[in-house]
């Protein structure tokens, strides 16, 4: 996009950015400005994040307008093959897709020889198809570096070593756009739910219920409700820095912000022992992922000497950034031939050179950097196996837990692991692939059997992110950041609706106490229906009409299927999340069924229970909308082209790994790719898993065909073994928890036995040798020093009688000592 | 003869003042032996052909430091204080110390050969040519320079023979008319008294005003005004 | 009678210079101790005249004589105001009595 466009988009969406940042400043100080009981901090908050919406929201227009919608209208490009070269050559913004088409080309070709070739020739030999190519004019055109469909700039340098240059930058393509669309206008909506939802906290004597102290009473504080609005407004801030930064220390930096806020808003009940520990648990658990991040962070810039995500500068002057270096233009990873080491590009596209000599990273050390990064991903978006602090989580406000599961935190993760697409080679996303798989059925399966309503939807959440994850590590990049942004409407959606429930019925979660509730929450219930349907990725059977989540969760479980069907040895990435989707309808209207279906199962919660106010509702109709209609037309409607329009190369192609796992990549657009095959299969059966899904839900909680009760007796260990989460907090108990304890008890052993002893033992010596050293000073040294001044002292006291003061006997001395020193000469001298 | 004879009358009367110093008790009278004593002095100076000097002696101890000693004697010691008596064992101490004290110097003196010292002494007075030029004109030149030590001793001491002052008003304005300028290393043994007589001469108005301060009238009410005077 | 020569001169200032210290080893009165220092001094001076004349020295054994001159007279002056100090201090000249500095 042109250098205008960018610093115009820069600066709607810096607004955005810096919005937040400002209401926070407000609010934390809104009790100087304001009273406590004051609802303007919310207002504030809102106004903030709904401006902030509004930039990105033109933002978006405006760039759509400069692009003439370019991206939504000819996105399949890569269908026509090179006929569309004549017809494509003419706007700038298609160069690239020309050059994409002739990748495809190549890629295809090369796919082909090696399939002959048994399927798993090494990248040089795709090089040197590109060098028997060198003589055909489209050659040229394919290394040109093409013209960048992102923007990127500085804001400030914070410092320059001799070339390695640390800076806050922003990168703008429709990626972010869209994230920012999207978190903006989920965050709005939330911030005004919250308005209704943490009314209780406006008042002097906040008594928390669930806080006992010793008295037999609760504990009771002055209410947070400007402090709420101000971690919300601090945590959309981090989380839009995190979005637009132009590299990856930025995206640290942001990293930990987004952690230090879902910190202070999931312990936001600090009083509580348990907010507190979840806290704790939340943050720490980031910071096992967030130490392979600072290692792969750290491989990059020894390696690569930048952080930058994009080229900077033109011509001569450019510089080269992350992905480029990586990939080149073509999205190919210049392997060399023993396949250990990797070279660099320049801005060109071109080998990088310094001194004559090409840069080059060790393949390992490539590897190595991909999975430190994705550490960080796994921590942050809750993946096996660090996923179990995301239920947890649970104990802060509902509406902190929308934000955490849809817009923000976890989707940070996400996000993070497809803008670093192009750094991850085939064997990263390979674990990548597996971790998701791994991560979405074990949270699939702890979802069946928890009751808590909320953490029905924090299992889900992981399981949707296992999605994501695993949709990635397919190739299926668009497929993954659609069921991200898919994703979060729905999920926002359904946690606002829990919220409400839990609201209307007086903080009751036990999925348990409720039933029935659709006849006195009708509009919670309804637009809770919906996500529940979006989420189970229902569609009318025959036609492709469905909610936002069939689409997303087809197109991801299309890839998983493409991809194993070029390998299939890694059949268990598509038969699991198949089997997910099943059983993610499956506890999703069991949620549903059990909370709003069938009669009340506690009367004292149903006869309190009430619908919201319309300040709760109004998000919940909205979200509910967007929930049911955002991914309108699928892979072929506008949201998932405006995420596909800056799709990095190498997702698009299939590649051929080289190393040990010998993958392969399917390709991935246009009518050719091994994707589209594939599609139609998929889908259907997608669908049918979670119709099979929905229907056991409606057999066993509302037509009561078989008792659950009897289910759970019948596999009472596979209940209880789901119940205790897979045991996961009981293994790391085991792991790490109770051997830190060991050792901490052998440390104290060690040190109370040995290191106390040794140190008493040298006190011991040293008092003793300090009292042998006191006899000797105070008698030998002190008696030196007593006798020199003793004998001093006698001598001078015992020849003051000389000095009697009497002048004549001086004279007579004197004169006495004349004849004596005269006596004395004429005795000594011989005559 | 008459020099001889003066010699010895002068010498006894000194010898004698100063031992009467010693054996009276009365400072008045001591004041007296002390003028008789350095009045002898003076004349012996005379006969020493010192007559600049035998002036300065009598004019200055026996006209003034003696007098300044009577003052002394009138201004602290009336009445029994003019004789403080001494223990006979002090004076019999003292006696025997001083006659050891004799008898060392005397026998120092007497087991020296001075005429062999002189001799050796490097010093020979050139021709005393700015002293008198008359007298150096009569002067037998062959004589002085072949001569003895003695002899040109003898020789310069007849030509100056108490003739000091105008010699010693050159000496101390920085001229030393009895010594040949070349003689020596020529170049410190023929300088004159300049800066020695300027010293003293400073040193002396410092001693007065001084002594002036010292002696001065002490008050002994000191009005209230002028306390940090001090 | 015999011949007078320099040993004559230097014995009666030996002489002098004996009785001005036995003077000042004697006297406890102030003014006596004074006298005492003036023989000492006057038999000195002696001693410089006489070499004055017997030997080559010439003017130096004259002026240094007069310098101790001049200089006895100064101590002179001094000396009798530290004794008038000493007597307006103490009522009286016995320099017995000013033992303060004894040990």
């Amino acid at each position: 996009m042109s250098e205008t466009t960018g610093k115009i988009l820069m600066l709607l969406l810096t607004a955005a950015w810096l919005l937040p940042l400002a209401g926070f400043v407000v609010e934390i100080y809104w009790l100087r400005l304001s009273h406590r009981l004051h609802k303007g901090a919310a207002y504030c908050a809102v106004g903030c994040i709904g401006l902030g919406f509004l930039c990105s929201l033109s933002a978006l227009l405006f760039w759509g307008y400069q692009n003439n919608w370019s991206a939504l209208t000819e996105s399949d490009h890569h269908a026509h093959a090179v006929a569309g070269t004549a017809a494509h050559a003419s706007g700038s913004d298609q160069q690239s897709a020309v050059k994409h088409e002739e990748d495809d080309d190549d890629d295809e070709d090369d796919g082909d020889d090696d399939e002959n070739e048994g399927g798993h020739t090494e990248h040089a030999h795709a090089h040197a198809d590109d060098a028997d190519h060198a003589h055909d004019p489209h050659a040229d055109h394919a290394h040109a570096a093409p013209v960048r469909k992102y923007a990127t700039g500085t804001y400030y340098e914070l410092a320059r070593f001799s070339g390695l240059r640390v800076s806050l930058d922003w990168y703008i393509d429709s990626l972010t756009l869209v994230m920012f669309v999207m978190v903006t206008f989920i965050a709005t909506c939330i911030h005004l739910f919250a308005i209704g939802y943490m009314k209780d906290e406006l008042t002097e004597e906040y008594e928390d219920h669930e806080v006992h102290l010793h008295g037999g009473g609760h504990f009771s504080r002055p209410g947070r409700f400007h402090r709420f609005f101000a971690y919300l407004s601090l945590f959309c801030f981090s989380m839009l820095g995190l979005v637009l930064a132009g590299n990856i220390f930025q995206v640290f930096i942001f990293w930990e912000l987004v952690g230090l806020s879902s910190y202070l808003l999931i312990g936001f009940y600090i009083e509580r022992k348990s907010a507190s520990t979840a806290a704790n648990k939340a943050f720490i658990m980031n910071r096992v992922g967030d130490f392979g991040f600072l290692i792969g962070m750290m491989i990059l810039w020894t390696s690569f000497g930048t952080f930058q995500f994009g080229d900077r500068g033109e011509g001569a002057h450019a510089e080269a950034g992350l992905f480029t270096m990586v990939r080149g233009h073509d999205g190919k990873l210049d392997v060399s031939e023993d396949g250990k080491q990797v070279y660099l590009r320049n801005a060109e596209g071109e080998r990088a050179e310094k001194n004559g000599v090409p840069l080059t990273i060790s393949y390992v050390l490539l590897v190595a950097a991909g999975l430190g990064v994705f550490a960080g991903s796994i921590g942050k978006s809750a993946q096996f196996p660090l996923q179990t602090w995301l239920p947890d989580a649970m104990e802060g406000p509902t509406p902190v837990s929308a934000l955490v599961h849809s817009a923000t935190m976890v989707a940070a993760g996400v996000y993070l692991a497809a803008r670093f697409y192009p750094v991850f080679t085939p064997e990263v996303l390979l674990g990548i692939a597996y971790i998701g798989c791994i991560t979405l059925f074990i949270a699939a399966t702890i979802a069946v059997v928890v009751t808590d309503i909320k953490r029905v939807l924090a299992y889900s959440t992981i399981s949707q992110l296992g999605y994501m994850m695993l949709a990635i590590g397919v190739s299926g990049w668009g497929a993954a950041l659609f069921h991200l942004v898919t994703h979060a409407f729905f999920k926002s959606l359904m946690f606002l609706c829990s919220g409400s429930v839990i609201a209307g019925c007086h903080h009751v979660q036990d999925m348990n106490r409720m039933g029935g509730l659709r006849h006195k929450m009708k509009i919670t219930a309804y637009t809770m229906l919906i996500g529940v349907i979006a989420i189970a990725g229902l569609a009318i059977p025959g036609t492709s009409i469905g909610l936002s989540g069939f689409y997303s969760k087809d197109a991801i479980v299309a890839s998983a299927m493409a991809y194993s069907e070029l390998n299939p040895g890694h059949f268990l990435l598509f038969i699991t999340p198949l089997v997910t989707a099943g059983i993610t309808s499956f506890y999703m209207f069991r949620l549903w069924f059990l909370t709003f279906a069938g009669a009340p199962r506690d009367a004292e919660v149903y006869e309190h229970c009430h619908e919201n106010p319309r300040i709760m509702t109004t998000p919940l109709i909205v979200l509910a909308v967007l929930a049911a209609g955002c991914a309108w037309g699928g892979e072929g409607g506008p949201l998932y082209r405006l995420i596909v329009d800056s799709e990095t190369v190498p997702a698009v192609n299939r590649v051929i790994s080289v190393g040990s796992s010998h993958v392969t990549l399917p390709s991935h657009q246009g009518h050719e790719s091994d994707v589209h095959h594939v599609h139609a299969t998929a889908g259907i059966l997608a669908l049918v898993s979670a119709l099979i899904g929905m229907a056991m839900a409606y057999l066993l909680y509302v037509k009561k065909a078989v008792d659950p009760h009897q289910i759970r007796m019948q596999f009472s260990s596979v209940y209880d073994f789901l119940v205790d989460k897979w045991r996961f907090d009981a293994l790391y108990e085991v792991m790490f928890v109770a051997p830190v304890h060991v050792i901490s008890a052998w440390c104290v052993d060690f040190d109370r036995r040995v290191l106390d002893t040794i140190l008493h033992g040298a006190a011991k010596v040293t008092v003793i040798a300090a009292k042998w050293d006191r006899f000797f000073d105070e008698t030998f040294v002190d008696g030196v020093v007593n006798l020199v001044g003793n004998v001093t002292y006698t001598v001078g006291n015992s020849l003051k009688v000389v000095q009697t003061g009497r002048l004549r006997q001086y004279v007579m001395w004197i004169a006495v000592g004349v004849i004596a020193l005269f006596g004395a000469l004429f005795s000594a001298i011989p005559k | 003869m008459i020099e001889q004879l003066l010699f010895w009358v002068f010498a006894i009367l000194a010898c004698g003042g100063a031992v009467a110093v010693v054996a009276t008790h009365n400072v008045v009278r001591m004041a007296f032996w002390l003028v008789v004593s350095l009045g002898s002095v003076a004349a012996l100076f005379f006969l020493l052909h010192a007559d600049f000097l035998g002036a300065a002696q009598l004019l200055i101890y026996v006209g003034g430091t003696v007098v300044l000693l009577v003052f002394g004697v009138m201004l602290t010691a009336s009445g029994p204080y003019n004789a403080i008596p001494t223990s006979p064992a002090e004076g019999i101490v003292g006696g025997a110390v001083g006659f050891l004290l004799l008898f060392v110097l005397v026998s120092s003196i007497g087991s020296v050969d001075w005429t062999e010292v002189s001799g050796r002494l490097p010093a020979v007075p050139a021709a005393p040519y700015l002293v008198d030029m008359t007298l150096a004109a009569k002067a037998d030149e062959s004589f002085v320079n072949t001569g003895s030590p003695r002899a040109k001793a003898e020789f310069a001491a007849t030509q100056q023979q108490g003739r000091t002052v105008r010699q010693l008003g050159l000496g101390f304005l920085g001229l030393r008319p009895d010594r040949h300028l070349a003689e020596g290393d020529g170049k410190g043994s023929a300088s004159g008294y300049f800066l020695p007589f300027e010293i003293v001469s400073v040193h002396l108005l410092v001693v007065l005003i001084g002594a002036a301060y010292l002696a001065r009238a002490k008050r002994r009410v000191v009005p209230e005004g002028s306390m940090n005077v001090g | 009678m015999g011949d007078i020569g320099l040993s004559q001169y230097l014995m009666v200032g030996a002489v002098l210079f004996v009785c001005g210290v036995v003077c000042m080893a004697t006297k406890r009165n102030v003014i006596g101790v004074l006298m005492g220092v003036e023989l000492v001094l006057n038999g000195s001076n002696v001693n410089f005249v006489a070499f004055s004349r017997y030997t080559p020295l010439g003017l130096d054994g004259q002026a240094t004589a007069l310098f101790v001159i001049v200089l006895a007279a100064a101590e002179a002056a001094v000396a009798l105001a530290i004794a008038l100090n000493f007597y307006n201090n103490h009522l009286t000249i016995d320099v017995d009595r000013g033992n303060e500095l004894h040990g």
